[in-house]
C-alpha cells in the first residue's frame, strides 16, 4: 500500500448567511493549490467533492473550473461526515495506486438538506437533531451524573478557542454563565450547546509519497483510519454510547499503532456539547464518568488539546466542509503553523467526524 | 404511500415481521434481510415503556420502546413528570410525518 501525505490546504471563512456553493468551492480549491510549493493542475488526477447540496456533477464542474482533467471525479455525501468520508475515499484511491494526487473539496450553504434525515421515520415529528441531542444529554446526566455546568464548559471552551480562529463564523467569547443562561431549547439543551449550520468550504490535497516530496516540504502523513456505521435510524442507538466512534477509533489506533495517550491534539465532532464529552470518552482520551472534569481542567488550564480551532460549536458547521476543516486544523497543528492556537510540540493528531447522532463515525490519525 | 403509512393514517401501527424466521423488521421492509423471505404484518399491542424523556416548552417527548424492541420518538401526555420504565399507551396518526403519541397509564 502506498503511503499517503497531506500536501496542501485551503479554506474560506465560515458564515451563518447563505452562500453560493460553486463560488465557495472554487475559492477554497484555489487557495489549496496555491498553498503548495509547486503543484499545478496537471499534477492532479483526482477531484472529489463532499457536500449535502443538491447540485449535480460537482466533481466535474470543479475539475473543469480548475483546469483539471482527472481520472477520478465524483461527489460524496454522508451527512455531517461527508468531509472525512471524501478524504478516506481519496486515501483509498491513492494507496491502491489508482490515483497519485487528489484534490478533495467540501462545501455547504447554511440552509442545506443535510440537517434533517427525512428517511428516519422512527423520529416521528421529532426529526430535528435537537431531539436526539436532548435524549443523549438527559441519558448522560442520568447515568454519569454530568452537570449542566460541565456541558456549558464545552461550549465556553470552544467559543474561547474560536476567538483565535480567523475563519470561524463568530469570534465572540461566551462565558460559562452566558452559556447556562442562553435560550432554553429543551429541558436538556440550550442554544449555545448547539453547533450552527454554516456556509463555507475547505479543500485539501493528498498525494503519494513520491509526488508529495516533489510538491511540498511540509508533509503530514495519514497513518490511521477507522470507519463504522451501526445504523441510519437514531432510535437504534444505545443512548449512553456512540458505538460507531469507539469502533472507528479502535481501528484507527490499531492501524497507526498508537494508543489514545499518544494523541497530542484532537478535533472531535461537537455537534452538541454532549457529543464532545461522549466522543473523547469513546476515543479513550478520558472516561464517561470523568469527561466533564477532563474538559473543565482543559478550560481552567487553557489547554487547547481538544478542538483548538473551536470545534463545530465555536467555528460553525458547514456539513460537507467540516471534516476537511477538522483535518486542516490538525495538519496545521502538526506543522507548527497554528499561531495562537498552537499545541506545543504536537506530533500526533486525531480527527473524529460523525453523522446522524453518531450512527456512523470516521476517525483519522495524522503524524508529522 | 406505503402500507405502513396508510395504516398509520388510520391510527394503526403495523409491526413488520418475517413469517419464516419470526424476526421483527424496523423500519418496515418487504423482504427479510436475514432469510430473504417476504415479510408480513401484525398489529401493535399499542403499549410501550419510556426509555428516556425530555421537555420542549410545555410538551414532554421521549424515546419509547414498543412491541418487540421497536423504539420511536414521540410526544408523552401525562399529568405529572414521567419516569423511566413507566408504561404508556400509544396513539398514532400521519400527516406529512408519522405522529407517535403516548399516554402515561395510571399517572
Amino acid at each position: 500500500m502506498n503511503k499517503v501525505a497531506i500536501i496542501g490546504t485551503g479554506q474560506t471563512r465560515f458564515s451563518k448567511e447563505d452562500g453560493d456553493v460553486e463560488k465557495l468551492l472554487f475559492e477554497s480549491a484555489n487557495k489549496c493549490i496555491q498553498s503548495t510549493k509547486n503543484c499545478n493542475s496537471n499534477d492532479i488526477d483526482g477531484v472529489l467533492v463532499s457536500t449535502n447540496n443538491n447540485s449535480k456533477y460537482m466533481g466535474a464542474i470543479l475539475s473543469e473550473t480548475m483546469g483539471i482533467q482527472p481520472k477520478v471525479s465524483h461527489t460524496i455525501e454522508h451527512l455531517c461526515s461527508s468531509g472525512t468520508s471524501a478524504i478516506i475515499s481519496a486515501y483509498s484511491y491513492i494507496s491502491s495506486g489508482l490515483s497519485d494526487v487528489i484534490l478533495i473539496s467540501g462545501v455547504e450553504s447554511a440552509t442545506n438538506p443535510g440537517q434533517v434525515l427525512k428517511w428516519d421515520k422512527s423520529r416521528g415529528v421529532f426529526e430535528h437533531p435537537i431531539y436526539w441531542a436532548s435524549m443523549l444529554t438527559k441519558s448522560h446526566k442520568r447515568k454519569f451524573h454530568t452537570t449542566e455546568e460541565e456541558l456549558a464548559i464545552v461550549s465556553a471552551k470552544n467559543h474561547k478557542h474560536a476567538i483565535d480562529n480567523p475563519l470561524a463564523y463568530s469570534n465572540e467569547p461566551k462565558t460559562i454563565s452566558e452559556v447556562m443562561n442562553s435560550k432554553q431549547i429543551t429541558d436538556d439543551l440550550r442554544i449555545l450547546d448547539c453547533s450552527r449550520s454554516c456556509s463555507g468550504s475547505s479543500s485539501i490535497l493528498l498525494a503519494t509519497e513520491e509526488k508529495a516530496r516533489k510538491i511540498s516540504d511540509e508533509l503530514i502523513w495519514i497513518t490511521g483510519i477507522g470507519q463504522k456505521t451501526t445504523s441510519a435510524s437514531f432510535t437504534k442507538n444505545v443512548l449512553e454510547e456512540i458505538k460507531s466512534t469507539r469502533i472507528a477509533g479502535d481501528s484507527a489506533y490499531k492501524m497507526a499503532d498508537i494508543e489514545p495517550k499518544h494523541v497530542d491534539v484532537a478535533e472531535v465532532h461537537d455537534a452538541f456539547s454532549i457529543c464532545e464529552l461522549m466522543a473523547i470518552s469513546e476515543l479513550g482520551i478520558t472516561s464517561n464518568e470523568e469527561s466533564g472534569e477532563f474538559v473543565r481542567n482543559l478550560f481552567n488550564t487553557e489547554n487547547r488539546m481538544i478542538n483548538p480551532r473551536g470545534g463545530l460549536i465555536g467555528a460553525g458547521h458547514p456539513l460537507g466542509a467540516t471534516g476537511i476543516s477538522q483535518t486542516i486544523e490538525i495538519t496545521n497543528q502538526l506543522q507548527g503553523k497554528s499561531e495562537k492556537r498552537q499545541i506545543p510540540n504536537a506530533e500526533t493528531g486525531l480527527i473524529h467526524n460523525m453523522s446522524a447522532a453518531g450512527t456512523s463515525s470516521s476517525v483519522m490519525v495524522l503524524e508529522n | 404511500m406505503t402500507f405502513f403509512e396508510k395504516q398509520l393514517k388510520e391510527g394503526v401501527f403495523q409491526i413488520c415481521y418475517c413469517k419464516n424466521c419470526n424476526n421483527v423488521l424496523w423500519p418496515p421492509k418487504e423482504i427479510c434481510h436475514i432469510c430473504h423471505k417476504k415479510t408480513d404484518w401484525r398489529k401493535s399491542m399499542n403499549v410501550g415503556t419510556i426509555a428516556e424523556f425530555s421537555k420542549k416548552d410545555s410538551t414532554y417527548f421521549g424515546l419509547i420502546e414498543i412491541d418487540d424492541g421497536i423504539r420511536v420518538l414521540g410526544e408523552i401526555s401525562c399529568s405529572s413528570e414521567p419516569s423511566i420504565g413507566q408504561s404508556v399507551k400509544m396513539i398514532v396518526s400521519l400527516d406529512t410525518r408519522p405522529h407517535y403519541s403516548f399516554i402515561v397509564e395510571n399517572n
